[in-house]
């Protein structure tokens, strides 16, 4: 059977479970991981301890595995003690699976399914499963590349169901569609843009009502919105595209502000010590003090690019990634530190995590390159082979971190 | 004990035949509301998309859960004749009674599933919970569902089928059980691997002949939805020889396609023209009335118009494409029936976004081809 999918969309479709921040992005250890890149969307666990070596041929520090039906891209999120993910499986993966994992024992809780409503096709080393889900702590909610969206509580009770694409037709992109969902103020936010209906908006967590709804530039994009503490304590929900740059209330959708940027369409922008940070221009670092208003911008360094997985920060120092080089540079005035070329590295898009020290990113073979952030340089520390590709990005729990592969769902933590 | 168990299922029976005695409801207002489970039922059965729809829904849901009146079985069966939105929200509902009370009614559920009218959906479900981790079982049922009615269940016994090393006999028959294209290809080569030819196009019923036209302009990807002459006078019966074309006048060129997919290559046809409309166009001979659907695999704009109504419009360019892209459904009539294409390629220079082509057909509900007259 002939598909056809020409390289820029197979590069850009499987940045995933790949993007989304604040004024405090790092998690603490024993905290939830609530969405895609955790609490903030900052990927950082700095108190967590986690095992630099796991996984070949002993297993070793892998405290289960669970295999998983169907097929998953995206990444997988913590609530309590659950770990959530979603796969799709069946004739063009238009079955839509919602799983609860028990973090103790890697026993399946419960598990939900749909079927896709939607255009469920996708580049072939996609899947439909492609957003992480997102939760507010009462619900869980799974969205896929179909735009079936649906809502369950904690005890997988379907609460609400909605097929965007039923609602709105043209809303689809057949490489695949990846933006995960974010959840803020009783309102969960969906970016879905395309050359069709191409839209992003804001839905009741209680009841699934479109509370509002933005059109959105008519282009393929796999960035997810991501959710921005302002100093005042308001929540804003920033989304990017190649056209532009926006704040958004995420309870009434009023356009906060905006400004014409060509922003990169994988990688999600995400905000840390009074900073918004945008892969547009390579990095590019905005002032986030004056509320209300445009931010302005505060440095930008082609040499900070990510082409798939989202930046992070940690101490006083931003990372990216781009293809296979891992990237340091100074958060408050954008030079440029160190890079490290990951050993043996081919493809990347699951965005990385940090716990503690160490930063943790995957590549699409499933080997997980273990780097020491340091001021000067990044030392590769360690390199794990879990033998199954992994493309979403890892949830940190407590001392766990929690990765889903395409096909199954691993805990590692010191045994 | 089984005296109550008895009167709660005969009440449950009485509410659902009561629920499911109407399909035409359709929620219309968000007063919409649900008091009882035959309500709530018969509201999710009726589900449209929008706030509304969604709203009633999401009070019904919790009307029933609340109730906790309707078995797995009646949710299952609900299924039937449901909307595909409805028929998810009476998914999550099933899924959660399985987990409650699933377990416990295997004998049911195998009752269910080996019946062929319930819903294709609903059995797929009761398949993955009788199955999962009993690989041994899940083979067993799988052997005799080659020809289920459930597209999803056919697709599964064909790919564990395939798992079997066949002779040429087995591989004819699960060919012509078999729906989707993936597995028909994936048949057509192991067949080609034991010496025996299949004509591909004309097993998954591609429309190999084709009268072309063009380029016309679309600089600008502006003229998708500009009406251009060809297209107002085949919807008239009255096409000329000769249009003005991009930059010159263009006549009607003959294709007939020889790929095994029905390819038509119109960047090889039109010198990789760039900015640029084509038509294309074709007769279907139906032996008789029928539905039909249409599909389309295409990397650039469509239109398609089936006997001179609108049926396809995708005004999308070079993401993903494969064979049964696009479908939507179609009434043949018997006789001659008029297909028109308008293909719109953009003017992006990447080196991916090259292709400009097509691949249609013509096929039933469940993908088994519909051939025109004497092919």
């Amino acid at each position: 059977m002939k598909l056809k999918y020409h390289s820029f969309y197979k590069s850009a479709v499987i940045g995933v479970g790949l993007t989304a921040a604040t004024f405090s992005q790092a998690s603490r250890a024993n905290a939830d991981w609530p969405m895609f890149r955790g609490p903030n969307a900052g990927s950082v666990a700095i108190d967590a301890k986690l095992p630099t070596e796991f996984g070949g041929e002993e297993k070793e520090n892998i405290a289960w595995r669970t295999e998983l039906p169907g097929r998953s891209v995206g990444g997988v999120i913590v609530v309590g003690d659950s770990a959530i993910t979603t796969s799709s499986s069946g004739m063009d993966q238009r079955r839509l699976h919602l799983f609860s994992v028990n973090t103790k024992d890697g026993s399946i809780r419960w598990q939900q399914e749909f079927v896709a409503r939607g255009r469920p096709f996708c580049h072939p080393t996609s899947a439909n499963a492609a957003p992480t889900p997102a939760s507010d702590g009462k619900h869980i909610f799974a969205f896929y590349s179909s735009n079936d969206l649906a809502c369950v509580d904690l005890e997988g009770n379907l609460v609400w169901y909605r097929s965007l694409s039923t609602d709105f037709p043209k809303a689809g992109n057949d490489v695949g569609m990846s933006s995960s969902p974010v959840v803020v103020e009783g309102v969960c936010v969906v970016q879905i843009e395309c050359q069709g209906d191409s839209f992003a908006a804001g839905l009741s967590a209680e009841d699934g009502k479109i509370l509002w709804k933005l059109d959105r530039p008519k282009q393929a994009n796999w960035s997810s919105p991501t959710i921005v503490k302002m100093l005042n304590g308001d929540q804003v929900v920033v989304m990017q595209s190649s056209e532009d740059l926006l704040a958004v209330s995420p309870k009434t959708g009023k356009v906060l502000w905006e400004m014409k940027l060509r922003c990169s369409s994988i990688p999600s922008s995400f905000a840390a010590e009074g900073r918004l940070f945008v892969p547009a221009g390579g990095l590019t670092a905005f002032d986030l003090s004056s509320v209300g208003a445009s931010p302005s911008k505060l440095w930008d360094n082609n040499k900070l690019s990510a082409n798939a997985c989202s930046p992070l920060v940690v101490g006083k120092s931003v990372y990216t990634i781009s293809r296979t080089v891992l990237a340091s540079g100074d958060l408050f005035s954008g030079e440029s530190k160190w890079q490290t070329r990951l050993p043996e590295a081919k493809s990347i898009w699951s965005s990385p995590v940090v716990a503690g020290n160490n930063l943790y990113v995957f590549g699409d073979d499933g080997r997980c390159f273990v780097v020491e952030l340091g001021d000067t340089e990044g030392k590769v520390v360690a390199t794990n082979d879990l033998g199954e590709a992994v493309l979403g990005s890892p949830a940190i729990s407590g001392n766990a971190m929690y990765v889903r592969g395409v096909s199954s769902l691993w805990k590692i933590a010191k045994k | 004990m089984i005296g109550r168990i008895n009167q709660r299922t005969i009440r449950c029976a009485i509410l659902c035949v009561v629920a499911f005695s109407s399909t035409s409801l359709t929620v219309t207002s968000s007063s919409a509301r649900a008091d009882t489970s035959a309500e709530s039922i018969k509201l999710l059965r009726s589900l449209t998309a929008g706030d509304e729809s969604t709203l009633a829904a999401a009070k019904a849901i919790k009307q029933l859960s609340q109730a906790n009146d309707i078995t797995l079985i009646q949710s299952l069966t609900a299924m039937k004749g449901a909307t595909p939105v409805g028929r998810n929200w009476l998914s999550g509902l099933a899924n959660s009674l399985y987990r409650k009370s699933g377990k416990a009614q295997t004998a049911e559920l195998a009752k269910f599933l080996a019946d062929p009218n319930q819903d294709g959906e609903a059995r797929y479900i009761v398949f993955e919970w009788m199955t999962t981790n009993k690989d041994a079982l899940r083979a067993e049922l799988l052997a005799n569902m080659n020809e289920d009615s459930s597209p999803e269940l056919r697709f599964l016994a064909i790919e564990e089928a395939m798992k079997d090393k066949l002779e040429k006999k087995e591989l004819s028959s699960l060919l012509e059980s078999a729906r989707h294209p993936s597995q028909v290809v994936s048949i057509i080569e192991k067949l080609k691997e034991q010496g025996e030819t299949v004509d591909q196009s004309r097993q998954l019923g591609f429309l190999p002949n084709w009268r072309l036209i063009g380029p016309f302009d679309h600089v600008g990807s502006l003229n998708f939805n500009k009406v251009f002459p060809v297209e107002s006078d085949w919807a008239n019966g009255a096409l000329k020889d000769e249009y003005q074309g991009k930059t010159e006048a263009v006549q009607w060129k003959e294709e007939v396609s020889k790929a095994p997919d029905g390819d038509v290559d119109l960047a090889a046809i039109y010198a990789n023209e760039k900015g640029c409309i084509i038509y294309a166009t074709t007769e279907f001979e139906s032996e008789k009335d029928q539905n039909a659907e249409v599909r389309l695999g295409c990397i650039n704009g469509n239109k398609i118009w089936v006997n001179g109504k609108l049926v396809m419009s995708n005004e999308v360019y070079h993401t993903g494409t494969q064979i049964d892209q696009y479908s939507e459904p179609i009434r043949l009539k018997a006789g001659k029936n008029q297909i028109l294409l308008k293909l719109c390629q953009n003017e992006q220079k990447d080196a991916w976004a090259q292709v400009f082509h097509f691949q249609l057909r013509i096929c039933d509900s469940t993908g088994k081809a519909i051939l025109t007259k004497g092919r």
